[in-house]
């Protein structure tokens, strides 16, 4: 032991040392840093706490923003389907408006062609009576007296004889409407003939209305249903010249 | 321009003054080569011995001078901390600045380490680990101190060395032994590094191995013996008892071997560095011996380190039960994990 | 003379004391290779393994330095 240096007293001088030493920084180091620490963890989860608040109070106001944010959206969305339903509305009404006008105006224009064609085939009459009067008085040497002539050209165009409809005669006709065709316009008095007759034929309800088609030249062509009566000089001119071929 | 300041001393730079004192170092080698001084392991005595009565021959010796020098670092180190510990406390656990806050990282590792072992008696363990730790490492690192171990008085010795006057003191040089005039001395340095003296390796140890028990008793009471007496399994599992029993005693052995490699351990690594350091010093005067410093620099922490982490885990060992599923300690067995 | 003898004899003493120190050789190029092989394959847990690695590190080499301190009993301490 000696040899090695051992020895009793310089042994429990350093234990004594060592444990001095000890409550020694037991006192002062250990104790504050033990305290140290303790304050120093409780800062980091306080910090840790108050970081997790904020991402909380940060996260709520992020949801609130994109709420308010969502609703202005379908707002703005609502709006500008208000706006284009209104505006769209408003241009089918004017486009609407436009085709009326358009369509009246064509009418009114059809119109006003009808009667001017209708007053100009009106004056052409006389014109066509006389030529066939003169036409006529040249081959018969004025045989026909001028109004025996004038009876003849109406009943060539109306096919009025003697206040009745020749070609009505014998037809057995049925139906609601009948549209009456003449080569030049009828007077009212013919007209008025004709009506009654087919009133005659179809009862009192029937409709009958008048049409000018100079192509059948002369007579007239009655239309009921599917029917056809057709008492035209076209057609007569047709079955003459079939008859002569 | 701070980097560069950084890099100078006295308004030289670093490596240039590395280099004027490596010529310096080659220069005074060979003006006069360094001695191996006379290595011996008890340590020296500075006064001369007294008898007492029970504790024999008692002198004041030059461990107990760096036992003493280490005392006194410590308790600055303690005052200085103690003292910002409680201004940072006051502002409210701010950080610390300078040595202070490099030994409050240092406390708060090793409280961390502590704590993954010891878990529920980590305030109580802590204090011892880092005492020893601390205790351990200053006394190492004194040894980097220079004029430690090689300033001290002369004495006459017949295998020592002659003498030559310098300016400010008195050197041993080598020389021919027969041609000194004035006789032959040897070197008592004043401070030898108080780890290589066996009464300090073998003091602390006791003291571990000793407070070691005392846990183990606080944690377990008259149930920690069992671990070296155990006959609880002796009669009902007759094999396996015996096995238990030897086991037993061996771990009673295992205490006492404890004490031995615990002193030493620290001893021989730090004894055997101020040897090595004192050989390729006389082998290598210039330079070599710088690089041994270094390495004993990492020497001291790391058997600083382990001789308080072996003490703190020899503790949580103690105050954790040993057969837990036999007689439960269920606090301790949790404080384990 | 004879102290030469003794010396000699202290000398071999020494040298074959600190045969002991192959086995810590050993031992810590063991711990080394576990660890740094330990490390590759986990290098998130280096820090956990250096530790242990260097406490493994200083167990073995306390064997060689009670090889030393045996060496520096019978060179110095003369039995």
């Amino acid at each position: 032991m000696a040899a090695l240096g051992l020895n009793l007293g310089y042994l429990l001088v350093q234990m004594f040392s060592f444990l001095v030493m000890f409550v020694v920084l037991r006192a002062w180091v250990y104790g504050p840093v033990l305290e140290l620490l303790a304050a120093r963890r409780e800062k980091i989860s306080k910090s840790l706490e108050d970081a997790r608040k904020a991402e909380e109070l940060r996260e709520r106001t992020e949801a609130d923003a994109s709420k308010i944010l969502a609703e202005a959206r379908a707002e703005r969305a609502k709006i500008v389907a208000d706006a284009t339903y209104q505006a769209e509305k408003r241009a089918a009404d004017i486009i609407r408006g436009a085709e009326k006008e358009r369509e009246d105006l064509l009418t009114a224009a059809k119109h006003e062609a009808e009667s001017k064609v209708q007053g100009a085939l009106e004056e052409l009459r006389p014109q066509i009576a006389a030529i066939a009067i003169a036409a006529a008085g040249r081959i018969v040497q004025g045989a026909l007296d001028d109004a025996r002539q004038h009876a003849l050209i109406d009943q060539f165009f109306s096919g009025v004889r003697e206040g009745k409809v020749t070609i009505l005669e014998g037809e057995a006709l049925s139906g609601a409407a009948a549209v009456v065709t003449s080569a030049i316009t009828l007077k009212d008095a013919e007209k008025e003939k004709i009506k009654q007759a087919l009133s005659d034929k179809l009862g009192g309800s029937a409709k009958v209305s008048f049409r000018v088609d100079p192509a059948i030249l002369g007579g007239i062509v009655i239309r009921v249903g599917d029917h056809e009566v057709n008492g035209s000089a076209r057609q007569t001119l047709q079955q003459l010249q079939e008859s002569l071929r | 321009m701070t980097a560069s300041s950084n890099n100078r001393i006295l308004g030289i730079k670093n490596r240039y003054l590395v280099l004027v004192l490596l010529i310096g170092w080659a220069v005074a080698y060979n003006i006069m080569p360094p001695v191996l001084v006379h290595i011996q392991l008890p340590p020296e005595e500075l006064t001369h011995p007294v008898q007492l009565p029970i504790l024999g021959k008692f002198a004041f010796t030059n461990t107990m001078a760096a036992m003493l020098l280490a005392d006194l670092i410590l308790l600055v180190l303690a005052f200085a901390f103690s003292r910002s510990a409680r201004a940072a406390l006051a502002a409210g656990a701010r950080a610390i600045s300078g040595v202070s806050g490099a030994l409050e990282a240092l406390m708060e590792a090793l409280y961390g380490l502590t704590e993954t072992n010891a878990g529920r008696w980590t305030r109580e363990i802590f204090p011892w680990f880092a005492t020893i730790m601390l205790v351990v490492l200053v006394n190492n690192w004194l040894e980097l101190i220079p004029g430690v171990d090689s300033i001290g008085i002369l004495h006459a010795d017949e295998h020592g060395y002659p003498v030559q006057e310098l300016a400010f003191g008195t050197t041993l040089v080598a020389g021919d032994a027969h041609h000194a005039a004035g006789g032959l001395f040897g070197l008592v340095p004043f401070v030898r590094v108080n780890s290589t003296d066996l009464n300090f390796t073998v003091a602390l140890a006791l003291i571990a191995v000793v407070m070691v028990q005392v846990f183990g008793i606080r944690a377990l009471g008259v149930g920690y013996f069992k671990k070296f007496w155990n006959t609880s399994t002796l009669f009902t599992k007759p094999m396996f008892g015996v096995i238990d029993f030897g086991v037993g005693l061996l771990e009673l052995v295992s205490e006492f071997s404890k004490i031995l490699s615990f002193s030493f351990r620290l001893f021989g690594n730090v004894f055997a560095g101020s040897v090595l350091l004192f050989v390729i010093g006389f082998l290598v005067p210039s330079f070599a011996q710088t690089i041994f410093l270094m390495l004993e620099f990492g020497v001291g922490l790391i058997q600083a380190v382990v001789f308080g982490m072996l003490t703190m885990v020899f503790m949580s060992q103690a105050v954790v039960s040993h057969h837990g599923d036999e007689h439960a300690d269920p606090e301790g067995a949790a404080a384990q994990h | 003379m004879e102290g030469n003898i003794y010396q000699m004899g202290q000398v071999i003493g020494a040298g074959l004391a600190m045969m002991g120190a192959i086995g810590a050789g050993a031992g810590i190029g063991i711990v080394v290779s576990g660890a740094v092989q330990a490390m590759g394959r986990n290098p998130d847990f280096a820090g956990t393994i250096q530790t242990n690695m260097i406490l493994g590190i200083a167990f073995a080499e306390s064997i060689a330095i009670y090889c030393l301190v045996v060496a520096l009993l019978i060179l110095f301490v003369g039995v």
